[in-house]
């Protein structure tokens, strides 16, 4: 009866659900916006750090923007009593992704961290995940980018640069977190310390507004953070349990 | 060498008719050639046993378990998370078995009928190229000539149109 | 059926005209089709590999664009040939067998179109093969919990099924047609035909062949388009999350391809000179079911609206109010007019039965299914959750070019077809006929030895 015991285990673990649980890490992202400014160094980071393309102009104007960190902005009001919202929103790196059901040849999976990893030389380009993503971060190569020089001098070697056809998002600087998970491996440790390792944008955040952190840890800054009162997930009624935390901007209640 | 009889009919009913005879008088397997399927023709030379349906359900019944386990298999195989479903996920695989269920009864169709029906055969057999247009063809194979003396006369009497010696098939 | 007697030999004689006898307008046809296809297809498929799919409309919220539309078109077209043929093989429906060759063969190009659109699709169209299960030294395989998967699945049983379908109803007739001519075209279907010979046996294996395909057949059919419907419905896009997609689909597909069935009839009846073997009956019937297709299909966008405002959710009301009264609203009424309200016409029989209305209407239902399935595309994928990511798509002069060059692919296909398969089954319209009765016999005739 062993095999058949073995089978009945091996079953139960593949019918499990949402399996990142088990794992070392569970990386997540809260984003204050109380604190948040608006003033898009963010974005500008991650564009450096990233390689992502700068796509011009005319293809601006065509809806074809690269940015896996943008800042919507929304208006409230008539003017002049007009008021501006904005948040920053980027990859979500949901536990229940829709976009990583639909990749067909699974060029987008959920990996060990608890990330939402795209893997760009597996991507056949059909588009999908872009659709069924709610958030609309995913951004889709429409041609072959170009970095004129010296542009092209300021490449960063940690990160490949995509071909045309392939689909491309925000990876929480999936190179970084190698690397500090690489640097604590040397150093003996068996974990990355708390803070030891931050993404771009986060690195950038002139008010601080973006912490980073493992939440499967309780005692790090962004499990502190989570536990925030003010706390909700973006859209959370789609369902995807999004691994980036917002913070509520609290509203003065001032009488104009 | 045996000799094949082959009679040409303009109509089904005399086809039947002459095969009908034939058979009665103990010729082994009278053969009927028409343009279209003849209704009745079990009732005269017997009902045909069809082992097609075998084929179909055990190619649909291969092609049901081998589909989920292709998809429940590699997805063991190299096990990636998405979307927080499990690994071996019933109803999406489910529709995988559906379509592998379809494909294989199709092919399997295919090949029991290729079987069943000795196709394809490229070598000459007894035919005659007017039976696929408006002739019935009866054909019965003889073994010596006496033996295709009496079918000869058997198809005259049944009224065919003509009637063929042709060389036998081996 | 008809209006005179016809002979089995006249059966033969059209039809292996309609194969060997080559008009001048057929040649003409057929290039000018192939150059619409290398011109408008191949051409700026070209372009578009070499530059990246940004030579079409797309951008970011909209990356779906009429590709995706042609797509779900054709394998729309697709369905009523080799569905239609095999419920009325089931129910023995005698009308079913002047048409059904060219109807099924609509549906293997229709398929084979839609799959090149899925290759015109996708961004890296030269790594396509991945999304195939085989076993490779990477070790990976495809994600079989994905919608798109299912549709590879789909898809390529379906194409299987409709060759094999076709193709086996066909080898009587190559048989027939192989013994009347001469050349190449002999050594062609001796091969085609298999040495077919019509024995008792032969004809009864086929019959139950063909009978266990149909079988299979119809819910393979079903299921294609259910599963095209999934691509989007298994998404979370508001207005495409719906559980009304996958009838919709089947239905839409059946109508669409029962109005492409109609439109390649009056054409083949036209042009091919069948008119004693498709006749008003045909177009009567092909009337009716037309008819209840596009009050199920209203019923269906009606039952679609319904449910969109009725669940009082600020992101269905945003994308149906876009589609009815944006951008794009004015092709929705169109489709609306072309697809609900012209198809009433079909309720008096006069209608049904004369060719011209009838065809400018065939025409007209599938324009109007066109900008269905566009208007699913294109003003869905604009309207999603958050204001911010909402835009505009607009295709291409590529997009465009390539659409009317799918047409082009599909006309080249069934052209070299008609010269190939014989277009009207031979053996089925046969049985259609009255049977021969022997002839008396007179004393002459028996009395030789």
């Amino acid at each position: 009866m062993s095999f058949m015991d073995t089978l009945r285990t091996r079953w139960q673990e593949y019918r499990k659900p949402g399996y990142y649980d088990e794992f070392d890490y569970a990386w997540t992202m809260t984003i204050d916006l109380d604190r948040c400014t608006g003033c898009g160094a963010c974005v500008t980071a991650c564009q450096a750090e990233n390689n992502i393309p700068l796509v011009g102009e005319t293809e601006l104007a065509r809806g074809r923007e690269m940015q896996w960190i943008r800042i919507e902005r929304y208006w409230e009001g008539e003017y002049p009593n007009v008021k501006l919202n904005f948040i920053p929103m980027l990859c979500q790196h949901c536990d229940a992704a829709p976009c990583e059901t639909v990749c067909p040849v699974s060029a987008t999976y959920h990996n060990q961290d608890g990330l939402n990893a795209q893997v760009y030389n597996r991507c056949i380009g059909t588009r999908s995940c872009a659709v069924y993503c709610p958030y609309e971060v995913r951004y889709f190569n429409y041609y072959d980018h170009e970095w004129p020089s010296p542009l092209d001098q300021q490449l960063n070697p940690d990160v490949s640069v995509r071909e045309k056809g392939v689909m491309e998002k925000c990876t929480f600087c999936i190179q970084r977190i190698r690397q500090a998970k690489d640097t604590a491996k040397d150093d003996g440790r068996r974990r990355v310390l708390d803070g030891e390792v931050q993404p771009a944008c986060v690195q950038t955040c002139a008010t601080e507004a973006m912490v980073f952190g493992d939440r499967n840890d309780p005692q790090s800054q962004v499990s502190q953070s989570m536990n925030d009162p003010r706390a909700y997930h973006v859209l959370e009624e789609v369902n995807t349990a999004p691994s980036v935390v917002y913070l509520k901007k609290v509203e003065a209640n001032v009488s104009t | 060498m045996a000799i094949n009889a082959l009679g040409l009919f303009d109509a089904p009913s005399s086809a039947l008719e002459a095969a009908g005879e034939l058979k009665g008088a103990g010729f082994e397997a009278p053969e009927i050639i028409s343009p279209i399927p003849i209704h009745g023709v079990e009732k005269v030379l017997g009902k045909k046993k069809n082992i097609i349906k075998r084929f179909t359900f055990f190619g649909a019944l291969f092609g049901g378990i081998g589909g989920f386990a292709l998809a429940a298999g590699t997805a063991v195989l190299y096990v990636h998370v998405t979307g927080g479903r499990p690994v071996i996920a019933i109803p999406p695989f489910l529709i995988i078995t559906y379509e592998l269920t379809i494909l294989c009864g199709i092919l399997a169709t295919v090949a029991g009928f290729f079987l069943s029906s000795r196709l394809p055969a490229m070598r000459d057999r007894v035919y005659a190229p007017e039976a696929a247009v408006d002739k019935f063809a009866v054909t019965v194979e003889c073994e010596d000539s006496e033996q295709f003396r009496r079918a000869h006369e058997i198809l005259q009497n049944a009224g065919a149109e003509e009637i063929r010696e042709l060389g036998g098939s081996e | 059926m008809s209006q005179r007697e016809i002979a089995y030999s006249e059966v033969n004689d059209d039809i292996v005209r309609s194969l060997v006898v080559t008009g001048r307008n057929y040649y003409i046809t057929l290039a000018v089709s192939i150059l619409v296809t290398f011109a408008c297809f191949f051409g700026p498929w070209f372009y578009q590999i070499q530059y990246g799919i940004g030579a079409a409309g797309m951008n970011h919220p909209t990356v779906w664009g009429t590709y995706l539309a042609s797509f779900i078109f054709w394998i729309g077209l697709s369905h009523s040939g080799t569905l239609l043929s095999a419920v009325l093989h089931l129910t023995n429906s005698e009308w079913r067998k002047a048409m059904y060759r060219s109807a099924e063969a609509m549906t293997l190009f229709s398929v084979m179109v839609a799959a090149t659109m899925v290759m015109v699709h996708v961004g890296r169209p030269w790594f396509v093969h991945w999304a195939v299960p085989y076993p490779n030294q990477m070790e990976m395989w495809p994600n079989f919990r994905s919608p798109l998967m299912f549709d590879v699945m789909a898809i390529t049983t379906y194409m299987t099924g409709s060759i094999i379908f076709i193709y086996m109803g066909t080898i009587p007739d190559f048989a027939a047609v192989r013994d009347r001519t001469t050349g190449w075209r002999h050594h062609m279907y001796v091969l085609l035909s298999l040495g077919w010979r019509g024995t008792d046996t032969e004809w009864h294996r086929l019959h139950w062949a063909y009978t266990f395909l149909a079988v299979l057949i119809v819910p393979l059919a079903v299921s294609v388009h259910s599963i095209v419907s999934w691509d989007f419905a298994l998404s979370i896009v508001p207005a495409l999350h719906q559980t009304i997609f996958a009838p919709y689909f089947v239905v839409g597909a059946i109508y669409s391809g029962t109005a492409g069935i109609v439109t390649v009839m009056f054409v083949l009846r036209k042009y091919m000179k069948f008119e004693h073997l498709i006749t008003k009956l045909h177009f009567d019937n092909l009337g009716k079911l037309l008819l209840v297709m596009s009050l199920l299909w209203t019923y269906i966008n009606a039952v679609e609206l319904f449910t969109g405002w009725y669940s009082e959710s600020s992101e269905e009301y945003e994308a149906l109010g876009f589609r009815l009264f944006g951008f794009y609203g004015p092709l929705y009424w169109e489709m609306i007019l072309f697809c609900a309200v012209a198809p009433l016409l079909l309720i008096s029989k006069r209608f049904r039965t004369s060719f011209v209305p009838m065809l400018i209407l065939s025409i007209a239902i599938n324009i109007g299914m066109y900008t269905e399935r566009f208007l699913i595309v294109a003003t869905s994928l604009p309207r999603q959750y958050l204001p911010d990511a909402w835009g505009m798509y607009y295709p291409s002069l590529v997009e465009i070019l390539i659409m009317i060059g799918s047409f082009g692919m599909f006309t080249t296909l069934f052209l070299i077809f008609v010269k190939i398969f014989p277009s009207v089954s031979l053996y089925e319209v046969k049985e259609t006929l009255p049977e021969p009765q022997p002839k008396l016999r007179t004393q002459s005739e028996s009395g030789a030895s």
